[in-house]
């Protein structure tokens, strides 16, 4: 049968087997497994089996609980395991037969339908070309081979043209701004451009940039040609060759 | 990718030792929490994350593989990353840039050992499913972010995401290397298509499925109250993006706000391993007149050590 051993500092405090009932660990005597410190939180957290497993679930702890230094929520225990709680920690002996019941052994051996897999390189070749192939279709896809730019019309900056190649291009004042606003009161970060999946999103920084004189409510999708107005520079966002 | 738009002008630092941004213009304050959660539906919890506070480096990696194996997938791509950026500089660094080829001379020193570290989770993952036979097959996403004056450091594979939270909008920093993600910016599916599409488990990339792998890395100023989140798939899959946004919004401690989304996914259904880690990044405005408009100067009470006291 698993057990658990409260340790503080090396030295054993109290020893609990896990059955079929969850075993309760907090500072209010009434646990299965009581841990005198102010660190623990009354009901801190609780063990017990599902479908053949052995959990750990912490139980809103203002501390939280740690398995082997990692800070879970709900975690699968493992023998030799130890769960931390403030300065205690818990020993995990899960080396022993696991209550079984009837729902657990169907539970454990049901197919994973989400399972995650990685597509090797001919099967990856094959897709993408398959996708290349429809992407060749549509409109968007002869965008994608151009180059986002962002062409300045008039205003104070670095560059009079910056080519978009980062997720994230940051437009304001400072130092390590992609497009670099010039003259006093500028912003540190006046606007930013976010690459998504689905295209460029311009967004608001400090100010609220205007396209196609429109004052933006949110980050908003740019078009080719869009004519971007922040800070008083004036931008085109067009993609080129 | 990822060509650094503003090298050069940053005065340059040598290899030196390894400690946070300290006292180089902008101060920056960086507390920090992460959580993960089984979910309710999967038995084992295949991702894994660590916070290296004194570092300011954080890594999440969902694993993949039969039986326990996603789990030491990823397991082995967070040591082998928070190993390969604790160890001082030495000459084994010089080794590691000459093993992964070249990279833009923009970068700077923490972003190309960052990039070398997940190099070699690839590789070790991939040698350790090759000695082991019942590994085949196993693999990892990572994430993995350092934070140092001002300026972050971003090294991603596979489907796990790194966020920004700035002046209220949420973006996205990384590229997802998914069939559905890659056939959205192909233009053949929409947004919407691709989260309904069964093929959404199906990866392009992965840590441990090649001897090589192509690592997305870029770099990226941080301002004052950014907050950053990295996530594993099974909160993006159960959870929107403006929820995401809110929760970080209406929480502000990191710890509280990774629970927050946690839960948030698990009340969704919880059908994957949820894991979130929540950065916060203030700037300290040390300019003439910072003092007139905060008055005394405060003990910053900033880095908010995960765990109990």
């Amino acid at each position: 049968m698993a057990k658990l051993s409260l340790m503080f500092e090396e030295k054993l405090v109290k020893e609990v087997p896990v059955g079929n009932q969850p075993v309760g660990i907090g500072r209010s005597p009434d646990n299965d497994l009581p841990v005198d410190n102010l660190a623990v939180s009354n009901y801190h957290a609780r063990v017990y089996f599902e479908a053949g497993r052995l959990v750990v679930e912490d139980l809103d702890s203002l501390n939280g609980t740690f398995v082997n230094d990692l800070r879970v929520e709900r975690a699968t225990l493992h023998d030799g395991d130890s769960i931390w709680i403030g300065k205690h920690h818990i020993k995990v002996d899960a080396s022993g037969d696991t209550p079984v019941s009837s729902d657990s052994v169907r539970k454990a051996s049901a197919p994973r339908i989400n399972e995650t897999m990685v597509l090797d390189t001919k099967q990856r070749r094959d897709m993408l070309q398959q996708a290349a192939a429809m992407g060749e279709r549509s409109q968007f896809a002869s965008g994608r081979l151009k180059m986002p730019t962002l062409v300045v019309l008039s205003g104070s900056s670095d560059q009079r043209e910056y080519v978009i190649t980062n997720k994230l291009t940051v437009i304001g004042k400072s130092k390590m701004a992609t497009v670099r606003l010039k003259g006093w009161f500028k912003p540190q970060l006046a606007a930013q451009i976010n690459q998504r999946d689905d295209g460029y999103y311009v967004g608001p920084g400090d100010k609220v940039p205007s396209v196609n004189g429109m004052a933006i409510s949110g980050p908003l999708r740019l078009n080719d040609g869009d004519l971007i107005e922040i800070c008083g520079l004036r931008m085109n966002f067009v993609f080129r060759d | 990718m990822g060509l650094l738009a503003w090298g050069g002008r940053l005065p340059g630092r040598g290899v030196g030792p390894l400690r946070p941004a300290e006292s180089q213009r902008p101060q920056l304050q960086i507390a920090s929490g992460g959580v993960t959660s089984v979910g309710r539906v999967r038995v084992n919890n295949e991702d894994c994350f660590r916070i290296v506070e004194p570092l300011n480096l954080f890594v999440l990696s969902d694993g993949m593989g039969g039986e326990a194996h996603g789990e030491i997938a990823s397991a082995l791509a967070v040591e082998t990353i928070v190993k390969h950026c604790m160890a001082p500089a030495s000459s084994e660094d010089k080794d590691a840039t000459l093993i992964f080829g070249d990279m833009p001379m923009a970068w700077s020193e923490k972003t190309r050992r960052l990039s070398n570290a997940v190099h070699l989770a690839n590789k070790n993952i991939h040698e350790s499913a090759q000695k082991n036979p019942e590994q085949r097959g196993m693999g990892a996403t990572v994430t993995a972010v350092w934070i140092d004056d001002a300026r972050l450091s971003l090294a991603h594979v596979g489907d796990s995401r790194a966020y920004l939270l700035r002046s209220g909008a949420l973006q996205q920093l990384t590229n997802d290397h998914s069939l559905v993600a890659e056939q959205v910016r192909r233009g053949i599916l929409t947004p919407a298509e691709a989260e309904r599409s069964e093929m959404q488990s199906v990866l392009l990339r992965a840590l441990g499925a090649h001897p090589e792998i192509e690592v997305d890395a870029e770099e990226h100023p941080l301002f004052g109250r950014d907050v950053l989140l990295l996530c594993s798939d099974g909160l993006t899959r159960m959870v929107t993006e403006p929820e995401i946004a809110g929760s970080l919004q209406a929480e502000p401690d990191p710890n509280k706000a990774a629970e927050r989304l946690v839960h948030l996914a698990n009340d969704q259904g919880g059908a994957d391993n949820i894991t979130v880690v929540v950065v916060r990044v203030d700037m300290e405005s040390r300019g003439w007149f910072s003092w007139l408009r905060r008055g005394a100067p405060k003990k910053s009470t900033a880095n908010g050590a995960a765990g109990g006291n």
